[in-house]
């Protein structure tokens, strides 16, 4: 029996790294420009065909192509903020526009992606795809394991670019009071831009550690998306150190309701503990933050 | 007003199917999560209805008339499939139906069917709850999912009868939550019913389709120390759960996921060394096709697509020879005498068994031995039970377990 608790434990753990790693940028866009981005399955899913085609055509392997998918996708997410988000009222005014903004979005991708590479599931296979590492009598999966390094990583990197950088800085004042931002001379809207490219990155980011685990198609990302939901607000709106949390508690709760619910609910533990928060600590577990 | 007739004249021409030509509609997964086997079940429709076309067409009556199949996408969603079988029925006219594939699919379509009275044939759905209301019009070629699993644990018990088995076998048994893994499960838990003190469920679990995660499951699997790990699967399933049953380290006597297993895709997204050994159980295997109608199909397929088929063509094929069938020897396309016919068929079948019919007592889903294949290191898939069709005896225990 402890063996098995062991086992749920690690699993745990490295479930939580893909949850907290496709969690960041929708929690870091809410927070800085209060926009829900329904688009963020979208770019989960293009992370994934971009990491896939990149193995594909040129057998480039998904964790080397990840800087160049990070670069394409901020660049797309800056592109969708200045062609489209910026046209749209900030704050609560702007809220059903831009859900039913980036919900469109997200529908033209999952077409375009059906109409390229068909809705076919396609799948990443690499030399340690199956390969495993012992750690106290378990096996741990190298690409899982590799998915919780980089998750790690992510949230250190974020931490620091947030809290020591002047772009960073910048973020959380404009995260903290936008008006007063400006008149100090901050560049709200560069800001905006630059934010959105980031949490744009980080949603594509996620698709492309995911194809190392998943068989995906054009439909990825929805549930993805459901489950950043979860997390994103189990954690506090724009605390980037409780998303990671928040993504641990998600995975060890739904790893550990195993032992006494039935295995196909335990996807459902998730959305009841999102209700509970909701309706107990609204604020997230670790209350409403200003990022960093 | 003349302009106003002459409208109303045009509208119903388009609506109306020419004379000489039999209007088929269908739909079928070709997006979403079940597209792959969309595609394949479409290969089987088109080989049919070109064939039927290449004589001339159907015979009706004495009179020769082309089958045309007006096909839609119903992106692998239960709602699209019942609303485009609707679309099919009252907008498009289509004279019958053949069915889509899988079996929830088939659950929520059929009921349209039956509410317009057109006859449904169908080859995706397996499930037996699906026969179990009583429809008139509905029609399956899908022997039920309970006999699937069924032959597992026959081929399982020569076995373990062999002495290549621990007596008693400690079994997990792993069943998506839909129709289909129900039945999946029914069939395992009857047999085990009926040979008692010969196996032990030491696992009963039910898992979310499509799903992300399975290190839970398959953690609790592994603490049950089991002989046998028979799950039931659709495909992108088979794959993530394969996937993360190799990099656990998890090796299992026998090992199965049901009607999956042999899959070209499965072997290229999970290599051909983590495919080895493991069992599949399905409707029909390309190995069968040394002789007659069988044969014909086989070569047929072949000639078309340049592959050997898989189950998925050859059922697709069958159902929609079994609606012509129903349709010539109705000799008519009134829905009520096909629909007699269809339930009176007793013809000769690419199925095994090689025989067809649509039983009353079974709901009129069609009942016939499954084969099951396992997978060889050699990347082939060989006929293991029954012991008449069998290409080879199958390898237990796994060689390859520690």
């Amino acid at each position: 029996m402890i063996e098995h608790l062991l086992d749920l434990t690690v699993s745990a753990f490295l479930l939580a790294g893909l949850y907290a790693t496709m969690a960041y940028g929708l929690g870091l866009i809410y927070g800085v420009l209060r926009v829900v981005n329904l688009n963020h399955g979208g770019m989960i899913m293009a992370g994934a065909y971009a990491a896939w085609w990149a193995h594909d055509q040129f057998g480039l392997d998904p964790y080397l192509s990840i800087p160049i998918i990070l670069v394409l996708a901020f660049l797309v997410g800056v592109l969708t903020y200045a062609g489209l988000v910026r046209r749209l009222p900030r704050g609560a005014a702007g809220g059903v526009q831009s859900l039913l903004l980036l919900f469109g979005v997200w529908l033209i991708l999952r077409n375009a992606a059906y109409l390229v590479f068909s809705g076919n599931d396609q799948t990443v296979l690499t030399s340690y795809s199956t390969k495993a590492l012992p750690f106290l009598g378990a096996q741990i999966s190298v690409n899982r394991l590799a998915v919780f390094g980089v998750a790690l990583v992510t949230l250190g990197a974020l931490h620091l670019f947030l809290t020591r950088t002047y772009v960073g800085k910048a973020i959380r004042a404009v995260a903290q009071n936008p008006e007063s931002c400006t008149l100090a001379g901050v560049p709200v809207q560069r800001i905006y831009m630059l934010t959105f490219g980031l949490g744009t990155a980080l949603a594509s980011l996620a698709g492309a550690l995911a194809t190392g685990l998943y068989a995906f198609n054009p439909g990825f990302g929805a549930t993805e998306l459901l489950k950043s939901f979860v997390v994103v607000v189990l954690g506090g709106l724009g605390s980037v150190a409780g998303t990671a949390v928040a993504a641990l508690i998600l995975a060890l709760v739904e790893n550990f309701s195993i032992l006494v619910i039935p295995s196909y609910l335990t996807s459902a533990v998730g959305f009841v503990l999102l209700v509970l928060v909701l309706v107990l600590r609204p604020g997230g577990l670790f209350g409403q933050r200003v990022l960093g | 007003m003349r302009s106003l007739n002459l409208l109303f004249a045009l509208l119903f021409a388009q609506a109306a199917p020419a004379a000489d030509k039999i209007v088929i509609g269908a739909t079928l997964p070709l997006t979403g999560s079940e597209s792959r086997i969309g595609g394949f079940y479409k290969e089987g429709y088109d080989l049919a209805f070109e064939e039927a076309n290449k004589k001339g067409g159907l015979d009706v009556g004495g009179k020769k008339m082309r089958a045309e199949l007006l096909l839609l996408d119903d992106t692998s969603a239960q709602a699209t499939a019942a609303s485009l079988a609707d679309r099919l029925i009252n907008s498009d006219k289509v004279q019958f139906l053949l069915g889509t594939y899988s079996s929830h699919l088939v659950e929520a379509q059929s009921v349209v069917a039956e509410q317009s009275g057109i006859p449904y044939v169908n080859g995706g759905g397996g499930a037996i709850d699906i026969y179990k209301r009583g429809f008139k019009w509905l029609f399956g070629l899908l022997a039920p999912v309970q006999n699937l699993s069924g032959a597992l644990m026959e081929w399982i018990d020569s076995q373990e009868k062999a002495g290549k088995l621990p007596k008693p076998s400690r079994v997990a048994v792993l069943w998506e939550n839909t129709a289909h893994g129900k039945d999946f499960r029914q069939g395992v838990q009857d047999f085990v019913g009926k040979h008692r003190g010969d196996y032990l469920i030491e696992v009963d679990e039910s898992f979310e389709l499509n799903g992300k995660d399975f290190g839970a499951l398959l953690g609790k699997v592994k603490n049950a120390r089991v002989d046998l790990f028979l799950a039931d699967a659709h495909l992108p399933d088979y794959i993530t759960m394969q996937r993360q049953y190799a990099t656990m380290g998890l090796c299992h006597k026998v090992q199965s996921y049901g009607a999956r297993g042999s899959e070209k895709q499965a072997a290229e997204a999970l290599g051909k060394e983590n495919v080895k050994y493991i069992l599949s159980s399905v409707w029909w295997n390309a190995q069968l096709g040394k002789a007659g109608i069988t044969k014909h199909f086989v070569d047929l397929f072949k000639a078309r697509y340049g592959r050997a088929p898989e189950w998925y063509q050859a059922v697709a094929y069958e159902t929609a020879r079994a609606l012509f069938l129903g349709i010539e020897q109705a000799g008519s396309l009134d829905h009520e005498k096909v629909r007699e016919k269809l339930a009176a068929l007793q013809v000769e079948s690419i199925l095994p068994g090689g025989k067809l019919s649509f039983p009353a007592q079974s709901g009129q889903q069609a009942i016939y031995p499954f084969v099951v294949q396992q997978n060889q290191p050699d990347g082939s898939s060989p006929i293991v039970w029954p012991k008449e069709s069998a290409a080879s005896p199958g390898v237990a225990p796994n060689p390859d377990c520690k």
